[in-house]
């Protein structure tokens, strides 16, 4: 019933909508991206572009009051989890798909020892053979450089911030999914720590033959680790591609600006330029044209009436009407 | 163990010296009641006629003692008496020990106080779950208005609306007393039943009045435990209801735990209105009436049972406390 090799995703025009006195607001505007099996997917943007949201939406999980209004989830060997219901969408949460929460989060009961909770889960799961699951969970935290034992019979409160997550990627993966997802895995924990965190999310992907999805809004943390990269901007994803295709040579015009915002290790803080203006929120987010028009120095007129369809070309995928126009890109001036 | 051990005498050393204050503190307002009842006896003697030496000998002899001495005199004797276990003689009732009193007093306040707490406490827990779970539909609503509704009626309201119900309207049971006197005390069963009878008004008082606190205390506790991450994490794991249920459930109950502990403390203090007004001879009323006849040792005696009672509460609740928190076991090493 479980599989044993890495899922295939394919998420197809999916709309989220959140409830609110405004009424019902778009967080995802017919989003449409797969995951190759096998790879690690990240997702780029700012605060409010979507990426948790879509994330969520992978176990059909959007919190209300949101709700998936159309689209999608094909994943291999479960279907469209958006058809989800009851108990066959509880039981493929955990044992198919699993979910890593931000490190800063407490995502265990601080009444109950972590091995006790791992029982927990296993039961849920309809595990018979607990023993042999505290041993795969002994042997997988022993794998991320933990005391196996001694964290499963610690509480909450007694491990680290580094330590939790390690749990926690411990508890997404001990019931063998092989669709894994972490939302913003290293936030609010130290580049040490975090250097470690990734290197472990990459070792632990290839040994398990996995398909992973990385949420992150750290272009560092998304260059290191990623095979492919997503970059989302007003509940949309405007580019998506092979990462070093990305961030080598980026298309979207507001792909090309978050690059430019990344300041350097070494030279002039300066050459850092900031994007101009703010990311839409909830309730600004434009109901018609480009999402990303306010705010893109290679607006034309169609970019006002015209959402852009994405585009594939090459592995590639871009939604933008200056791009789109384009057989080959060109670098506006200020970009060059 | 050694822990729990240096814990356990800390707090008995900080409950001893609180039972202290708060013994001086009630000792020092009662003697300052206005009115002495041992000299309206010996003025009441020698309206009667009696010389001032044969007045003062048989108030003497009523009481026992005379009371002489500085007040500071009657205070060292009023202690010494306490560490030996003696809480002295009433007045009201000439020839009997305080602590006999109390004692046929306390049988029955604590039972039924104890049973109409508990019940309270089951009902409005559970209930307050599901107040919580369904807070945005009609269910949760109708429970939280029962809850503010019940909460914001005083107790003797209550007291009363349930006597007028019950033995007025419907006379099912009886309205007050502790027992029928015509049936031989002991174990058998009309006695028995009897006493069943008259206590169960005063329960359902009891519970009535105090599950309103219990239903919003649990409502707002599991509310907030809702919105935790870990219950959403627990939600993407995939656990199973029953175990998502035992992990509000637990996390919730935490905060009314010492307020359950504080409440069966309160107990030994009697429930005044309900005890009045039900004629049941329990602690409230003991106090009351001990007010009313200024029997000082008395009213002494029951403020410092209630003293005893809320501290040792108070300890079992922050013993009991470390068993089910692990954050607080380690808490004072960490």
């Amino acid at each position: 019933m479980t599989r044993t090799s890495a899922p295939g995703v394919r998420v197809d025009d999916l709309t989220v909508v959140y409830k609110t006195p405004a009424g019902e607001l778009p967080a995802l505007g017919g989003v449409s991206l797969s995951l190759a099996p096998g790879t690690i997917t990240g997702i780029v943007g700012e605060s409010g572009s979507g990426k948790s949201t879509l994330a969520l939406s992978l176990l059909n999980a959007v919190q209300s009051p949101g709700r998936i209004k159309n689209g999608t989830v094909e994943i291999d060997g479960l279907g469209n989890i958006v058809e989800l219901k009851g108990e066959d969408l509880r039981k493929a949460r955990g044992r198919q798909v699993g979910y890593v929460f931000q490190a800063a989060q407490n995502s265990l009961n601080p009444l109950k020892t972590v091995g006790k909770q791992l029982l927990d889960l296993g039961r849920s799961h309809d595990f018979d053979d607990l023993p042999a699951l505290l041993k795969d969970a002994r042997s997988l935290l022993g794998r991320m450089g933990l005391d196996g034992g001694r964290v499963l019979d610690s509480y909450q409160h007694e491990l680290s911030g580094g330590m939790r997550q390690r749990v926690g990627i411990m508890l997404a993966l001990v019931l063998n999914a092989h669709l894994v997802v972490l939302d913003e895995p290293t936030t609010a924990l130290d580049m040490i720590t975090q250097a470690a965190i990734l290197r472990i999310v990459r070792e632990v992907h290839h040994e398990r033959g996995l398909t992973t999805l990385i949420v992150t809004h750290d272009m560092g943390v998304a260059a290191e680790v990623t095979d492919s990269l997503a970059v989302m901007y007003g509940g949309r994803v405007v580019e998506h591609g092979p990462t070093t295709e990305v961030l080598g040579a980026p298309r979207h015009p507001y792909t090309k600006g978050l690059i430019r915002a990344i300041p350097r290790l070494s030279g002039d803080i300066d050459g850092a330029t900031a994007l101009p203006g703010r990311p839409p929120t909830l309730g600004t987010i434009p109901l018609q044209g480009c999402v990303f028009r306010e705010r893109c120095p290679m607006r034309i007129a169609v970019c006002d009436t015209v959402d852009p369809v994405p585009v594939t070309r090459d592995a590639r995928t871009v939604a933008c009407h200056a791009v789109g126009r384009l057989a080959t890109p060109v670098v506006p001036k200020e970009y060059a | 163990m050694k822990t729990v051990v240096r814990r356990l005498s800390g707090h008995l050393a900080r409950g001893l010296a609180m039972i202290w204050v708060v013994t001086t503190l009630s000792f020092v307002i009662i003697r300052n009641i206005p009115g002495d009842p041992v000299r309206g006896q010996y003025e009441k003697l020698i309206e009667q006629g009696m010389s001032p030496d044969a007045a003062e000998r048989a108030t003497a002899a009523l009481y026992g003692f005379l009371p002489k001495g500085s007040l500071w005199s009657q205070y060292v004797d009023y202690l010494n008496g306490l560490i030996h276990g003696n809480l002295g003689q009433s007045l009201s009732t000439p020839g009997t020990g305080v602590a006999t009193i109390i004692g046929s007093a306390a049988k029955w306040t604590i039972l039924p106080v104890l049973g109409g707490t508990l019940l309270s406490f089951l009902l409005g827990v559970t209930l307050g779950v599901y107040a919580a779970v369904k807070r945005s539909g009609k269910l949760g609503d109708a429970l939280s208005i029962s809850g503010s509704l019940l909460h914001g009626v005083p107790q003797y309201v209550i007291a009363l609306l349930v006597v007028a119900v019950f033995s007025t309207l419907w006379p099912i049971l009886p309205s007050g007393g502790p027992v029928d006197i015509m049936f031989t005390p002991g174990f058998n069963g009309p006695y028995i039943a009897s006493l069943i009878q008259h206590a169960t008004l005063p329960v359902l008082t009891y519970a009535l009045a105090s599950y309103g606190g219990w239903i919003l205390a649990m409502k707002s506790s599991v509310a907030t435990v809702l919105g935790d991450d870990f219950i959403m994490a627990a939600e993407l794991r995939g656990m199973s209801r029953g175990i998502l249920f035992r992990y509000i459930a637990r996390n919730a109950i935490l905060p009314l735990f010492t307020i359950l502990a504080l409440s069966l403390g309160m107990l030994f203090g009697g429930a005044i209105f309900i005890e009045s007004i039900f004629n049941y001879p329990g602690l409230g009323l003991l106090l009351v009436n001990s007010i009313g006849a200024r029997d000082y040792a008395l009213m002494g005696g029951t403020f410092l049972v209630l003293t005893v009672a809320i501290v040792i509460a108070n300890i079992a609740a922050d013993l009991l406390y470390a068993v089910i928190d692990p954050r607080v076991r380690k808490g004072e090493t960490a």
